[in-house]
């Protein structure tokens, strides 16, 4: 593949060039958000705070944040971050154990998971997948030439996956654990790491995980319901059911936006984890193609910026942010349409959620500018080794 | 060898990638398979869930008197009930409103606790509890506008008019017997609810088109209430255990009032005992005693075989029939059928039932509607009893003619009276004028039914003029003479069968049959009351109340008085003597 012949038709703007077919996926799937945030959470609004547009004004308020951090993040060189992975690594960790350790983490749901601040309840566990996959950028890429061997390739990875996995199974956070050691095998995949490491340390991870799994009664209730949701449509099965119940009523072409039912308190969480169902109620599958869809083309032009870069530092970081990306929304949505077991994990972009909303779109902008650095021709290629 | 690790890295991507395009793929397939394959099944699940069935029910018909006032109404009324499932603390929202709805907190937790989808947690309360529970803001608990039937004037036609259960059932009188018509119908409509179970499909529908329709009747309240009043004095007055009257229109068989008394109040019904319910002039039948006499002598004139002259020998007070004796309170020698009825002598009725037979006798008891249902508009009318003539005794023929051995309701009687009023026809009384529909249209108008000629006219107007004489001078009616009306009226003092089927000692019905004015009847009136203690003698007893009753209907009425002037002039000048 050649570089130049493959160059994104990108457009120039004010000496950057920004790829447009990403840029307008992610604003497309914000505004997406923005409409169905409300339709999915007026009557919970005015039910808690006496107007319908509680939720809505917050999500448009953090889309335009959002919006900034992209353009910042795009003009920021990515290199930067290799200066500032374990920074970062630190600062992510210190925050997950402000959750744990101090005042200003907040309860709710049965999981400790926010950090108070004030006009923000800020998620850590965001932040530390980002610092995640900017240190196994970093370190994959420093450590190239000895990438094979176990104890430089491998082991200081799933020390660093160790931590993480430590801090946020005491929140407890197990939809994150997935997320974050699977976005370690890949990019450790991805990265050069053998095989034989990565399968050989799965294969007594299972029985490990089996055992996490069996340990917390509302942990087995909640696979045993995904097994059969409708035995269970009092409690565990309960969010499944409706939210299979939100596709089914939206058919081909869906209620209508603002139509649907299920958001009327028989679906929890329509707003944030299960915002899908309610696409699929009022957009019906149509609707859900076409999110579908836009989530493709941006998986797509990440996997494109990836492979497209010289520098391996930017290919880990591109190909980190967008399976991470991936990764969040192929679980959330097999969550909605019941091929997985209930997570407390969000549809980025979609769902309502400060934190996430800043974070992703921030990576976005991250995305793009390492795109932007190949186009421009900038990049050192990674032929030390 | 070593490869090239940017080409490494751009190979395992696209090995990345294509698990991913695997997934969104899969996931796009699932969602088809859920949206277009399991679509209808899911749909309907979810439509079972939040689609409710909700019955919308229209208002029960109001009972109307003859001008238009209202004696039952329905009017709304809010009942409160709960969805326990909805209820997250069935201790804490027990404790909140227990003092509110007047109900044990302990009570109220058990029925919030219960896993059932509906519980009633109190039915009609007023609207500063419901206010007060509103304001609670419990979530789960459910406002139901209900209609609560109300009975306006309380006491007043209560055995008349029945009452209906707190469902809007009929379940006595007026109120059952119209339950069809009055009924609200009803319809089931599908609402859709959220799972908090509040409605959000639009204001709720007119329901009009569903209510009941409106009875009214022909009772007219204030002479209920004149009715009433003079009843109840008659009963207090001689301590009687109960008593009762009809009033009815003689050309048309309406009943203008019927009491009762002791009263029932169906706003309360629950408080009262079963016997107080009944609509006894309509459903109790009782030996008429001397009131009989009317007709025994209607039948002798009008089938031509005794005159109104014709005499009888009276046996001075004492007549042997076989074992039985026959006594007069008043030894009487010979007597014209006229005087047998005005001094109400039973050997003489019986001499006059021996002359006409026990056939023509029956024929005619039984062409004036006794042993047989009038066909009123109440339920749990009885026939009374009229056996039939064949089977009578030698004794029984000359009973039966004064009143004894046979049995028969108010209505009976009173429907009797108003054929010899109103010249010999026997009209069916009724309760009932008209049924009105929701939108004021009468649907159906009742209309005077004859039921058959029973006497004519002329007979008609000779027992008229014979009973005149009852309220005369002399007469035992005396007591029931009106200021400024003629009177016709027939007294009666039946002695009461005992539960050992013999007649009791002490234990008599007193009742005065009559009509007025006698030259145009518009009232007939029977007042019964039921073991008086003062005094036993129907005259005495139940004439002055049909006396209050005609004279202050009459004038209520705007009859004019026929020789009202000279009587008054008579009275005034007696009290300048005096």
């Amino acid at each position: 593949m050649n570089a130049v012949a493959d160059a994104p038709r990108a457009t120039r703007i004010s000496g950057l060039t920004y790829d447009t077919k990403l840029l307008f996926c992610v604003l497309f799937l914000v505004g997406v958000g923005i409409v169905m945030v409300f339709s999915s959470s007026s009557a919970l609004a005015l039910k808690h705070y006496d107007t319908s547009y509680y939720f809505l004004k917050r999500q448009t308020l953090f889309s335009l944040l959002g919006i900034c951090a992209l353009v910042i993040c795009s003009h920021l060189p990515y290199r930067l971050y290799r200066l500032l992975a374990y920074p970062i690594l630190l600062g992510a960790i210190g925050a997950l154990l402000m959750v744990q350790f101090s005042s200003l983490g907040v309860t709710a749901g049965g999981a400790r998971r926010w950090l108070d601040l004030g006009f923000l309840r800020f998620q850590p566990s965001e932040l530390a997948r980002m610092a995640l996959v900017i240190y196994l950028a970093y370190s994959l890429s420093k450590k190239q030439a000895n990438i094979r061997r176990l104890s430089v390739g491998f082991l200081p990875h799933v020390v660093v996956l160790g931590i993480f996995t430590a801090l946020l199974l005491a929140q407890p956070d197990f939809g994150s654990v997935v997320i974050f050691t699977t976005i370690t095998w890949i990019l450790m995949f991805v990265g050069g790491v053998p095989l034989r490491w990565l399968l050989g340390f799965l294969l007594p991870l299972l029985p490990l995980g089996y055992y996490y799994m069996m340990s917390a009664p509302y942990r087995v209730r909640r696979l045993l319901s995904f097994l059969d949701p409708w035995q269970y449509p009092a409690d565990a099965g309960y969010q499944t059911i409706h939210s299979l119940m939100a596709f089914g009523s939206g058919g081909v072409v869906g209620t209508g936006i603002g139509k649907g039912v299920q958001k009327l308190f028989y679906l929890p969480e329509s707003h944030t984890d299960f915002i899908f169902s309610v696409i699929g109620e009022e957009l019906g599958l149509v609707g859900v193609w076409i999110i579908i869809a836009l989530y493709t083309v941006l998986f797509w032009r990440g996997v494109r910026i990836a492979r497209g870069c010289d520098d391996l530092f930017g290919a880990l970081l591109a190909m980190g942010i967008t399976t991470a990306i991936g990764l969040q929304v192929v679980i959330n949505m097999g969550v909605t349409l019941g091929l997985l077991p209930t997570k407390g994990l969000t549809l980025p972009f979609l769902s309502y959620g400060g934190t996430s909303l800043l974070l992703n779109m921030g990576a976005i902008g991250i995305l793009m500018n390492i795109g932007m650095a190949r186009h421009r021709g900038g990049g050192d290629r990674v032929h030390r080794g | 060898m070593k490869t090239d690790p940017s080409r490494k890295v751009r190979l395992r991507s696209a090995v990345v990638s294509l698990l991913f395009v695997a997934l969104f793929g899969t996931i796009a397939v699932r969602a088809a398979q859920l949206q277009v394959v399991k679509g209808s099944w899911l749909s309907s699940r979810a439509e079972r869930q939040y689609q409710r069935v909700l019955t919308v029910t229209g208002k029960r018909g109001t009972i109307v008197d003859t001008n238009g006032d209202p004696l039952a109404v329905s009017v709304q009324a809010t009942s409160i009930a709960a969805d326990p499932r909805l209820i997250k603390d069935p201790y804490g929202a027990a404790k909140r409103m227990a003092p509110r709805l007047n109900i044990s907190r302990k009570v109220l937790q058990k029925k919030l606790a219960s896993k059932r989808h509906f519980v009633w947690l109190k039915r009609e309360v007023t609207p500063d509890v419901v206010e007060a529970i509103r304001g609670l803001d419990i979530a789960g608990l459910h406002f139901m506008a209900e209609t609560s039937r109300v009975y306006p004037a309380k006491t007043q036609a209560g055995q008349l008019l029945g009452f209906a259960s707190i469902d809007g059932r009929g379940l006595e009188g007026v109120e059952f017997f119209y339950e069809k018509q009055l009924q609200a119908s009803s319809h089931k409509i599908q609402v859709a609810k959220d799972a908090l179970g509040r409605g959000f499909d639009g204001p709720p529908r007119e329901t009009t088109a569903l209510n009941g329709k409106d009875v009214q009747l022909t009772i007219d309240r204030n002479i209920q209430f004149i009715t009433e009043k003079a009843l109840e004095e008659a009963v207090t007055t001689h301590e009687a255990r109960n008593g009762l009257a009809v009033v009815m229109a003689p050309d048309s068989g309406a009943v203008l009032a019927l009491a009762h008394y002791p009263y029932f109040n169906p706003n309360a019904f629950g408080d009262f005992q079963r016997d107080d319910w009944r609509n006894r002039a309509v459903t109790d039948p009782f030996e008429p005693g001397s009131t009989m006499k009317i007709f025994s002598a209607a039948a002798a004139i009008d089938s031509g075989l005794v005159r109104a002259d014709s005499i009888f020998y009276c046996e001075n007070g004492a007549y042997r029939i076989g074992r039985n004796t026959v006594h007069d309170t008043k030894e009487h020698g010979w007597l014209s059928l006229q005087q047998i009825v005005k001094y109400s002598s039973n050997i003489g009725s019986v001499k006059v039932a021996e002359t006409i037979g026990a056939k023509t006798l029956h024929r005619y008891l039984t062409a004036f509607g006794f042993g047989s249902r009038t066909g009123i508009d109440c339920p749990g009318e009885t026939p009374g009893r009229l056996s039939g003539y064949k089977s009578w005794s030698a004794i029984d023929n000359g009973a039966i003619s004064f009143g004894q051995g046979v049995s028969v309701s108010a209505l009976q009687l009173t429907a009797a009276a108003a054929a010899i009023a109103n010249g010999g026809r026997l009209m069916q009384p009724y309760l009932v004028k008209a049924i009105i529909d929701a939108s004021g249209k009468v649907v159906q108008q009742r209309s005077p039914k004859t039921v058959r000629r029973v006497v004519s006219p002329q007979t008609a107007r000779t027992i008229q003029k014979i009973l005149h004489t009852v309220t005369t001078s002399g007469g035992t009616g005396e007591a029931a003479a009106l200021e400024g009306y003629t009177v016709c009226g027939k007294t009666g003092t039946a002695q009461k069968i005992g539960p050992d089927g013999r007649y009791a000692p002490g234990k008599y019905v007193s009742s005065f049959l009559g009509f007025a004015p006698a030259e145009a009847p518009a009232l007939a009136i029977l007042v019964v009351v039921d073991e008086p203690r003062k005094s036993h003698y129907g005259g005495q007893v139940a004439g002055p109340a049909f006396r209050t009753i005609a004279q202050e209907t009459l004038h209520y009425l705007n009859v004019m008085p026929a020789h009202g002037m000279e009587r008054l002039r008579v009275a005034i000048d007696e009290e300048v003597k005096g």
